[in-house]
């Protein structure tokens, strides 16, 4: 498995967590420049991959409708077939 | 005969009998609204009655305007009046002083009683609490789909974030069946797990519009929810059951919207500046190896194959130096010494005796010194040796022992 595939099962909030802990890593400043390299193409795809975790939610507002037999629908909310009668 | 009073007499006078009867000067009458009437004055016309009787009631503004609410018609209230005649019309009515619901005494003590409990029972621990996500995938909301409460929180989250993702399950939030409703709410979300939060949430109301959030079978299905769950009910001050055992008790529906979702624009920012510093920290640690890397490449260590021929010949150079002197003052030395084994080997010189008178006889056959006369046979030839030349003779005969 390479890097990225590893990464790309990282939620936001853990790829937040590993890319701070890159930067602390190379901001120390120890290891050889190739380690230092390797760190900083780590931090990249985490970055990377933190920026495109916010643009993957959906925008969506949906609201449950009964479907009979206590199944439930899913039917986008704000139209007036969802908000039947007066409103408060 | 008895006096005849007038008709203000008499009302006057009944007046002052109730005025002074110590029960109804300061009486607490409990019984149901009807009738109420606010006037611009601001004073409160009401009934209160009973299943059979009623008596009319009225607030004035001083006091009207210290009670913790509005009466309504149909409402349960207990009053604290005192009961006078009204002379115009010599009707008989209480002057209200304070008023409160009904039964609100109780549930406090039943609010209190169930606390106590799920405390003791541990549904409150910190240590229990489940973390909120940082970016939820999409939010379930508990609420009613009516109302000012849902239209809030989708503005917050709209503001704060705006692909955001969120469910409702519409519920009632007030009456009878609310309680079980939102329960019903938070166990469908947690049996679909759809969502990775949930928020209940209710806008502000009277103690007995919360109380369904002071229900214990939803109070305890809260415990159980395995997705983190947020509490918003009522105002800041209104705090039911359901803000103790929820994870995260927001003081508005608003307020939730706002812990829910980060603002996307500080994500972004953050991201931001987590790169910048990757990117600074990996060209300082370039920079730090290219200091240390010319510095070792000034170092004499990095130059040594040049540095040490250099300083092998200057060394090279001295020693030779050193070396020709001492040989120097060798060779003169031993000339010096030369010199003076030359003089003494002068004056030990035969010639030197020989200029004396000496001479010197050699056997010219064998070149060999005759230093006795046994060396000798008369007849063969004899070299002497004088000072400034030889003699060539003949031995005539010897004279052994015989000196000058």
């Amino acid at each position: 498995m390479t890097q990225s595939e590893e990464y790309e099962k990282l939620s936001f909030e853990e790829a937040m967590i590993e890319l701070e802990s890159v930067v602390s890593k190379l901001d120390s400043g120890e290891g050889t420049l190739d380690e230092s390299i390797s760190l900083f193409q780590k931090g990249v795809i985490l970055s990377k991959l933190c920026s495109s975790r916010l643009e993957e939610i959906e925008k969506k507002v949906m609201i449950l409708t009964d479907n009979g037999n206590d199944a439930k629908k899913e039917v986008a909310f704000g139209d007036d077939s969802t908000t039947p009668g007066e409103k408060e | 005969m008895s006096a005849v009073f007038s008709v203000s007499e008499l009302n006057h006078y009944a007046g002052e009998v109730l005025a002074a009867d110590p029960v109804l000067s300061a009486v607490r009458v409990q019984g149901e609204v009807s009738g109420f009437k606010k006037y611009p004055s601001g004073h409160l016309y009401f009934s209160l009655k009973d299943k059979e009787s009623q008596v009319n009631c009225v607030a004035f503004r001083g006091n009207a305007a210290h009670f913790s609410f509005v009466p309504e018609n149909g409402m349960s209230v207990v009053i604290t009046a005192r009961a006078s005649l009204y002379d115009r019309d010599g009707r008989f009515q209480l002057v209200v002083y304070e008023m409160e619901k009904d039964g609100v005494g109780d549930l406090f003590a039943a609010f209190e009683k169930l606390k106590v409990k799920l405390e003791a029972e541990g549904l409150f621990d910190v240590s229990r609490k489940k973390a909120i996500p940082k970016l939820p995938q999409r939010i379930g909301v508990v609420t009613s789909p009516k109302g000012a409460v849902i239209q809030d929180i989708i503005h917050v989250l709209s503001r704060r974030f705006p692909n955001f993702n969120l469910l409702i399950y519409p519920s009632a939030v007030q009456g009878s069946t609310a309680a079980s409703e939102i329960k019903k709410g938070v166990e469908w979300f947690n049996k679909t797990e759809l969502v990775d939060v949930i928020i209940v949430a209710r806008g502000g109301g009277s103690v007995e519009d919360l109380w369904c959030f002071n229900d214990e079978a939803l109070a305890r299905s809260i415990y159980q929810s395995h997705i983190p769950l947020i509490s918003a009910v009522g105002h800041e001050t209104d705090f039911t059951i359901c803000d103790f055992v929820s994870d995260l008790r927001a003081p508005t529906p608003s307020a939730a919207a706002e812990l829910v979702m980060p603002e996307k624009s500080e994500l972004l920012y953050a991201i931001h500046a987590k790169t910048d510093r990757l990117t600074r920290a990996l060209l300082h640690s370039v920079a730090v190896r290219k200091n240390r890397l010319m510095f070792l490449s000034r170092s004499k260590a990095l130059l040594s194959p040049l540095r040490r021929v250099e300083a092998e010949s200057q060394r090279l150079d001295l020693l030779s130096l050193k070396l020709t002197h001492s040989l120097n003052r060798r060779v003169d030395s031993a000339a010096r010494r030369i010199g003076k084994d030359i003089a003494s080997l002068d004056a030990l010189s035969p010639l030197k005796v020989l200029s004396r008178g000496y001479s010197l006889a050699t056997n010219p056959m064998t070149g060999t010194c005759i230093t006795s006369v046994t060396q000798i046979t008369p007849g063969q030839p004899v070299q002497i040796q004088l000072a400034d030349g030889l003699v060539d003779c003949k031995a005539e005969k010897t004279q052994p022992g015989r000196i000058l």
